[in-house]
């Protein structure tokens, strides 16, 4: 379960140029479901999801995992917890361009003690899974932005994280590929794996468990 | 753990072989930089090692007259004084000075080959040294230099122009070895009988005294003992050494700080260059820290690189700078290393590498670059992810 208590999140605090990118959020998620953050564009639905995958450190507030509050724990402890129970799909993709889609895919395996080529059949499986596998040893540059996405997947699901952190994943892609990421998360709830979701996709809102809307920076509604 | 460093580095070289230009970038500047450092390091070095060898060939002392404070011809009965000093084994007169030959300028010395033991100068490469029944006969020992320049071997008849411009035959009758080439390189050893009349040195006169102590003394209690002699100068071989590291190691010191300074330079472009391509690293860093690696496994990638990149360009530099100096005779350089003798730039320049110097340069290079790459890494690593990524993308 997590649990967000009082989190804002203000940059460039006390200078001209703040910014007040999530303000004051309390938040429940249940393990096993898919969560939907909405709003405007800058309502501040990325840096909640940072927040929440202790990718970005808040201005105030807490965070609670299983009912532990992490932040203050260590930037090698919060690395750790990182690299055992999270997965990213990040908006832009992110994937390295000199690198092809597999390697891509193993690359999140580099840091752990174990070698990248055990979970070979892993990665296979799911590129099969979302119909990239013929691209597998193809360059990211190669791949269209629908396929790319779905390499991104791939990648945070490698090591089988426990909470999944995605946002807008169907915002640059296809219809198709739009589906098959419906389908896939769909899938990755029923085995008890907690997804959080930036989306305006009205698609993927319906098959959420638990939506909320965000402005300027604040949790309105929850539904 | 050992799966994980083996990961951590086969990223390193993945890295290193997929951002091409940051690595060629690095390699290029650092290849330069070293092999022009490596280059000074080793012939300062050789030219030093050089000194000491002929030092060693030099007598233990050397008396010279002065006169209005200026060296000058000393009188040859300053020998009867020199040889009653206590300790000393021999005195040998030497008449000295220079000649030209073409564009050259050779070093002749004439000495009483009855007195000097032979292997004062030496080995001989072809032919032989002076014998006492060669004085006044115009035969002379050479350096290798000359032969070479002049296209000389024993046997031969060579002509030395005088002070007065008269031409002077000589008969090449010995070569000498390479063994202590910058002692030898330019010297022309003749009877002193022929040195007088080719620098018309007045009867009663020589250049200086060689005196050389006996095996139970050291050179400077003999020295101190000699110091009642009036307006007479003595060198000792530490002196001679002292004159020789002077000239030739200021010069490579110079040199060497110079591109000390450009390698700084160099690490400084390199560190430059990780900011240019600082976007695609810092993104690469936030991703990296985002799948779970630590700071530590960021700067053991990051240290790797540097490492690699490091020894292979300073590696490679030092090998071009030993064939620049050692088979190329250092183009550009070997005028202002050599300036103070009056070697010809035809001089083949010593090299020698030492470990001191290989480590010194690699401690410049590799030492500079792993902080410049390592530090804006660290940098990287210890931001959020995800403001690395976002500062990354802006």
């Amino acid at each position: 379960m997590i649990e967000l208590r009082g989190v804002s999140k203000i940059y460039n605090k006390g200078k001209f140029n703040e910014v007040v990118a999530v303000q004051d959020v309390n938040l429940k998620i249940e393990d096993g479901r898919i969560v939907v953050l909405t709003g405007p564009s800058g309502c501040g639905k990325t840096t909640l999801l940072s927040i929440m995958g202790l990718i970005l450190t808040p201005t105030s507030g807490d965070i609670l995992y299983d009912g532990e509050p992490v932040l203050g724990y260590s930037d090698y402890w919060k690395t750790i917890f990182r690299r055992e129970n999270f997965g990213f799909v990040f908006q832009h993709i992110n994937l390295l361009p000199q690198y092809t889609a597999l390697e891509n895919v193993l690359l999140p395996l580099y840091a752990r003690d174990s070698d990248p080529s055990d979970f070979m059949e892993r990665a296979v499986e799911l590129l099969s899974k979302l119909g990239v596998i013929e691209r597998a040893n193809h360059l990211v540059e190669q791949l269209s932005g629908g396929e790319q996405q779905r390499v991104a997947f791939v990648r945070a699901l490698i090591k089988d994280p426990k909470y999944l952190f995605a946002d807008e994943p169907t915002v640059f892609v296809d219809e198709e590929t739009s589906r098959i990421i419906y389908r896939l998360l769909q899938d990755l709830r029923d085995k008890g794996k907690t997804i959080v979701v930036s989306t305006h996709d009205p698609e993927l809102i319906k098959i959420a468990d638990q939506i909320h809307r965000m402005e300027r920076g604040r949790l309105l509604q929850t539904k | 753990m050992i799966k994980k460093h083996k990961n951590l580095l086969r990223y390193s070289f993945d890295c290193l072989s997929r951002y091409r230009m940051r690595s060629a970038v690095i390699i290029v500047t650092f290849l330069i930089a070293t092999t022009m450092v490596s280059a000074v390091l080793f012939t300062k070095e050789g030219l030093e090692k050089e000194a000491e060898i002929s030092v060693r060939m030099a007598p233990d002392l050397t008396v010279q007259y002065l006169k209005a404070g200026r060296v000058a011809p000393i009188p040859l009965d300053y020998a009867n004084t020199i040889a009653e000093v206590e300790g000393v084994k021999s005195v040998v007169p030497r008449i000295w000075g220079y000649a030209g030959i073409s564009t050259y300028t050779f070093t002749v010395i004439g000495l009483d080959t009855s007195l000097i033991p032979y292997a004062t100068f030496g080995s001989i490469e072809s032919g032989r040294f002076l014998k006492p029944d060669d004085a006044g006969k115009g035969n002379i020992v050479i350096g290798k230099l000359i032969a070479g320049l002049l296209n000389v071997k024993v046997g031969d008849d060579i002509i030395l122009l005088s002070e007065s411009v008269e031409a002077n035959k000589f008969h090449v009758v010995g070569l000498f070895s390479d063994a202590s080439s910058i002692y030898t390189a330019d010297m022309i050893v003749m009877s002193i009988q022929d040195a007088r009349q080719f620098f018309r040195m007045p009867e009663g006169y020589v250049t200086d005294f060689a005196v050389y102590v006996e095996d139970y003394e050291q050179p400077a209690n003999v020295a101190t003992k000699m110091s009642f002699l009036p307006n007479v100068r003595i060198l000792d071989q530490d002196l001679l050494l002292r004159g020789y590291k002077a000239a030739y190691g200021a010069r490579g010191g110079i040199f060497v700080t110079l591109w000390t300074i450009l390698l700084v330079g160099a690490a400084l472009v390199a560190f430059s260059q990780a900011v240019v391509v600082g976007h695609e690293s810092k993104f690469e860093v936030g991703l990296l820290k985002t799948f779970g690696f630590s700071t530590l496994d960021i700067i053991e990638v990051r240290l790797v690189e540097s490492l690699v990149l490091g020894f292979f360009a300073t590696s490679l530099g030092m090998v071009l700078g030993y064939i620049y100096a050692a088979y190329l005779n250092a183009p550009g350089l070997v005028d202002i290393l050599l300036g103070w003798a009056f070697l010809p730039r035809e001089f083949r320049l010593p090299v020698f590498v030492s470990w001191t110097s290989v480590f010194s340069i690699y401690a410049v290079t590799v030492i500079p670059l792993m902080i410049t790459t390592v530090v804006p890494a660290w940098l990287n690593a210890i931001t959020d992810p995800e403001l690395a990524m976002r500062r990354a993308a802006a």
